[in-house]
């Protein structure tokens, strides 16, 4: 029997399957890269994005209106990446097509689908086919036109379903990098395999994975910061676990389980203990979990062993309060937010005058919501906001939408190189906003961005044979040299990119490159081009082992 | 009867204060507490060398000096029966001329007599030179100190000077640099633009990116604020930066004429404790500072 109607608790079910789908695919989608360095990051962006809308679901809500909005809001405020906030933003507009309902038939499906198309075009300024927004427009489209008297949810989904595959095959057609690199499109990819799990949710085949899902989901929220190297251990450790008695310990019928609660007692709180069987399950709250679990092993092994650090927890409930100084920031006019990755790279940005440097970039895009906390750190009148990748300016915005208690200004800086360009010529006496914003636009326009990063496989790009573990140099999308030893790459690119007519010349070495290696290109590059004025840094990032700023 | 005295500080050598008769005060920096007099500790300043030690991670102190060392200098000449003009660097930067006006008070007593003149540059380094250089000029012409006080009311204001720095580090540690993008710890071919205001004050007056685009807004300064530059001299300094520099003074040649009366100095070592290594800037007659 077809499920005909689709109320909140299966809505549920459907984006939690979607997001378990998904992450299993999730490395096959970030694989469907143009560019053959191992940076694609849209499954994770994607997964991310739909994890943090699951994460608001309990699953004990029925009307499915609430739970789409619910779910939206979720992935609205987690969006990562490009693909990530069109995800949102195509969910957010469902949520406003099914607003109202407890559950939704075929029609309304209908009608919750379109809002969701028009959404997502609305969330690029310039709508490209050949993406996750044909794949999705032509699906909703097909399954409309297919829908009769007859048609339930579940045939409206095997429609629809159908035609996302079909338009996913056709992107190639619709865009030539696609085609030029046999791949096709990442992000209507990974929203296929969203659609997918949500089908075989709503045939009411997998509810246990979802289960599964929702604890991934829970660790990837975590942010790490909010334990640093000074932190003070306030709240311990939840810690929890499943314990085998094991007979080669002792008699499992003698074991005293009141015994263990009280010694827990004396060394914890909050703690939880019950037995069936051969297996004892302990919640339990301390400062100390190595002696929990050094003593509960004199009685047995552990099955599952689960420790967390509650203060990581106990700010994810607080996140509101959490920085007791906030309120205290002294007023400016302007705050200046960059995103960077690599700690060198980060204390650069810091030390041009950011208040706040988002860890982020080509892969590990930040989410909306982590720009949001990020102005709520900033007293200032208006916030400029500098992306370092053209996956991540739509994620600004988006959260530059959802805040308003600042103007926020988001520079379309594509590269690290562009942002440091115009931070660093930010004149923050500056009165005239409007002024500093064209001065920026300018900058940004003026610099040049080249990068040098290991292939990691065989391709035929820009009339050069790449082979699997050559350097490539490359200025936006266009591949400048190739050459098996970095070096040579760097300084191939840095000649084709006319290095000497620059002014100036930022050369950031990442993490894969030796000091010694960047240094013998620095002397190499002020013998080549002593009229330009050349500043090595150690970067630290990932991923390229050279970044060249040239302007 | 009167003579004139300056400081080192603003980079007047000591062959130059023979030529125009002045007399030159040291002023000192001290480097991990070993204090050096200009000119009275070394006979020539070797300003790579000095300059190096910068680079290399050193941030020298500078000091004022005491009321003592000031009568030292001044008591004999009002012995003699001569009054004095001192033509010295921006009161507005220092406190050392809190000492000098105790000294000059105290021998005053003792001489009653005896004028004592003073003449705020308001400036210091090349901002100084130009207007000392003048007023040298017009003591060797026979002015009064009453006719160089009168021109040195309308021109000290005309006399402007601007300079980029290379290195932050050295402007923060003596602290005499107001509005300079505040926050900014690392310069990064970014060269803040100073100018020194008609208070006697080092102040940043904006940014550019890169050597040629911070020369070339000096040249532009000059162009756009200058007032009869080529009937004065123009002086640029440097803290050992002799190819930028020279990069400046062929583009002012080009700019505003090939007969520039162009003096090419090197920064004294304790105003060049205030700047380091690699700042180059331009003093010339302005339509205001």
């Amino acid at each position: 029997m077809k499920a005909e109607r689709i109320d909140g608790i299966l809505f549920e079910a459907m984006l939690r399957q979607g997001a378990v789908n998904l992450e299993r695919h999730r490395q096959a989608v970030n694989d469907l890269n143009v560019f053959p360095i191992p940076d694609g990051d849209t499954g994770d962006n994607m997964y991310m994005t739909i994890s943090a809308g699951t994460q608001e679901l309990s699953g004990k809500e029925h009307s499915i209106s609430r739970v789409s909005s619910s779910a939206a809001r979720g992935m609205l405020l987690g969006a990562r990446g490009n693909s990530g906030v069109i995800l949102s933003r195509l969910f957010a507009g469902i949520a406003r097509g099914l607003d109202g309902k407890d559950e939704a038939g075929v029609p309304d499906l209908c009608d919750a689908f379109s809002l969701g198309v028009r959404e997502a075009y609305d969330a690029v300024s310039e709508p490209t086919e050949g993406t996750i927004l044909t794949v999705f427009r032509e699906g909703v489209s097909y399954a409309e036109d297919r829908v009769s008297r007859e048609s339930t949810a579940e045939s409206f989904f095997d429609d629809f379903l159908l035609e996302l595959r079909r338009s996913l095959e056709r992107t190639p057609d619709l865009l030539d990098v696609l085609r030029e690199s046999g791949v096709v499109d990442s992000g209507g990819a990974g929203f296929v395999c969203i659609a997918e799990g949500m089908k075989s949710a709503l045939e009411g085949s997998a509810a246990e994975e979802a289960e599964m899902e929702t604890q991934g989901a829970a660790s990837a929220r975590i942010d790490f910061s909010l334990f640093s190297e000074d932190s003070v251990l306030e709240y311990g450790y939840c810690t929890e676990f499943l314990l085998r008695l094991q007979r080669s310990k002792g008699e499992i019928e003698r074991f005293d389980l009141s015994g263990l609660v009280s010694y827990l007692n004396t060394i914890g709180n909050s703690v939880v203990a019950f037995r069936e069987g051969s297996i004892v399950k302990v919640h339990v709250h301390t400062m100390t979990p190595g002696v929990v679990l050094n003593h509960c092993q004199q009685f047995g092994e552990f099955l599952t062993l689960k420790i967390e650090n509650m203060t990581l927890q106990h700010s994810e409930r607080i996140a509101e309060n959490r920085d007791p100084l906030r309120k205290q920031a002294p007023h400016k006019r302007y705050g200046i937010i960059a995103v960077a990755s690599g700690s060198g790279i980060k204390n650069l940005f810091s030390s041009l005058g950011c208040d706040a440097v988002i860890e982020g970039g080509q892969s590990m895009n930040p989410a909306a919501e982590d720009f949001i906390r990020a102005f709520e750190t900033i007293n200032a009148e208006t916030i400029f906001v500098f992306p370092n990748n053209g996956n991540v300016i739509l994620t600004a915005q988006q959260a530059a939408a959802l805040y308003d208690k600042a103007r926020i200004i988001v520079l379309e800086s594509k590269t690290i190189g562009e942002g440091y360009a115009a931070i660093s010529m930010l004149d923050t006496n500056e009165e005239n906003t409007e002024a500093i914003i064209g001065e920026m636009e300018e900058i940004i326009a003026g610099v040049k961005t080249g990068s040098v990063s290991q292939a990691s496989r065989d391709s035929q790009l820009d009339g050069f044979e790449i082979c699997s573990g050559d350097y490539i140099g490359f200025c936006g999308k266009q591949i400048l040299s190739d050459s098996p030893e970095k070096p040579k790459a760097a300084l191939s690119l840095l000649e084709r990119m006319n290095a000497g007519e620059s002014d100036i010349l930022l050369m950031i070495y990442g993490c894969g490159t030796q000091e010694t290696e960047a240094r013998s290109v620095y002397d190499a590059v002020t013998k080549l081009y002593p009229r330009t004025e050349t500043i090595m840094i150690d970067g630290g990032q990932p991923i390229y082992d050279y970044i060249f700023v040239l302007e | 009867m009167y003579v004139i005295f300056t400081d080192t500080d603003t980079d007047l050598t000591p062959e130059k204060a023979e030529q125009y008769g002045y007399h030159l005060i040291s002023m000192p920096y001290s480097i991990d507490g070993e204090t050096t007099y200009p000119y009275v500790d070394f006979k020539s300043f070797d300003s790579h060398a000095f300059y190096d030690r910068l680079r290399g991670g050193v941030l020298p102190n500078t000091s004022a000096i005491s009321e003592e060392q000031y009568k030292s200098y001044f008591e004999p000449f009002f012995k003699e029966g001569k009054d004095i003009l001192y033509v010295h660097f921006s009161r507005a930067m220092t406190m050392t001329f809190e000492a000098m006006d105790r000294a000059v008070q105290e021998l005053q007593k003792k001489y009653p007599d005896r004028s004592f003149y003073a003449v705020d540059t308001k400036g210091i380094t090349i901002g100084s030179l130009n207007l000392v250089e003048e007023i040298g000029d017009l003591y060797q012409a026979g002015k009064t100190p009453q006719e160089i006080l009168n021109w040195a009311k309308e021109e000290v204001d005309r006399f402007a000077v601007y300079f980029f720095a290379d290195d932050l580090r050295f402007f923060k540690h003596s602290g005499r640099v107001s509005g300079l993008a505040g926050t900014m710890g690392t310069l990064l071919g970014v060269r803040p633009i100073i100018h020194m205001n008609s208070e006697g004050k080092m102040v940043s007056v904006g940014k550019e990116k890169g050597r040629t685009k911070a020369v070339e807004r000096l040249v532009k300064t000059v162009e756009d604020l200058g007032d009869h530059v080529a009937d004065h001299r123009v002086i640029v300094a440097h803290t050992d930066a002799p190819e930028i520099a020279k990069e400046l003074c062929a583009l002012l040649r080009e700019r505003l004429g090939e007969n520039l009366n162009i003096e090419l100095v090197d920064v004294n070592p304790t105003a060049g404790s205030h700047c380091g290594p690699n700042t180059v800037g331009v003093s010339f007659h302005a339509k205001h500072r």
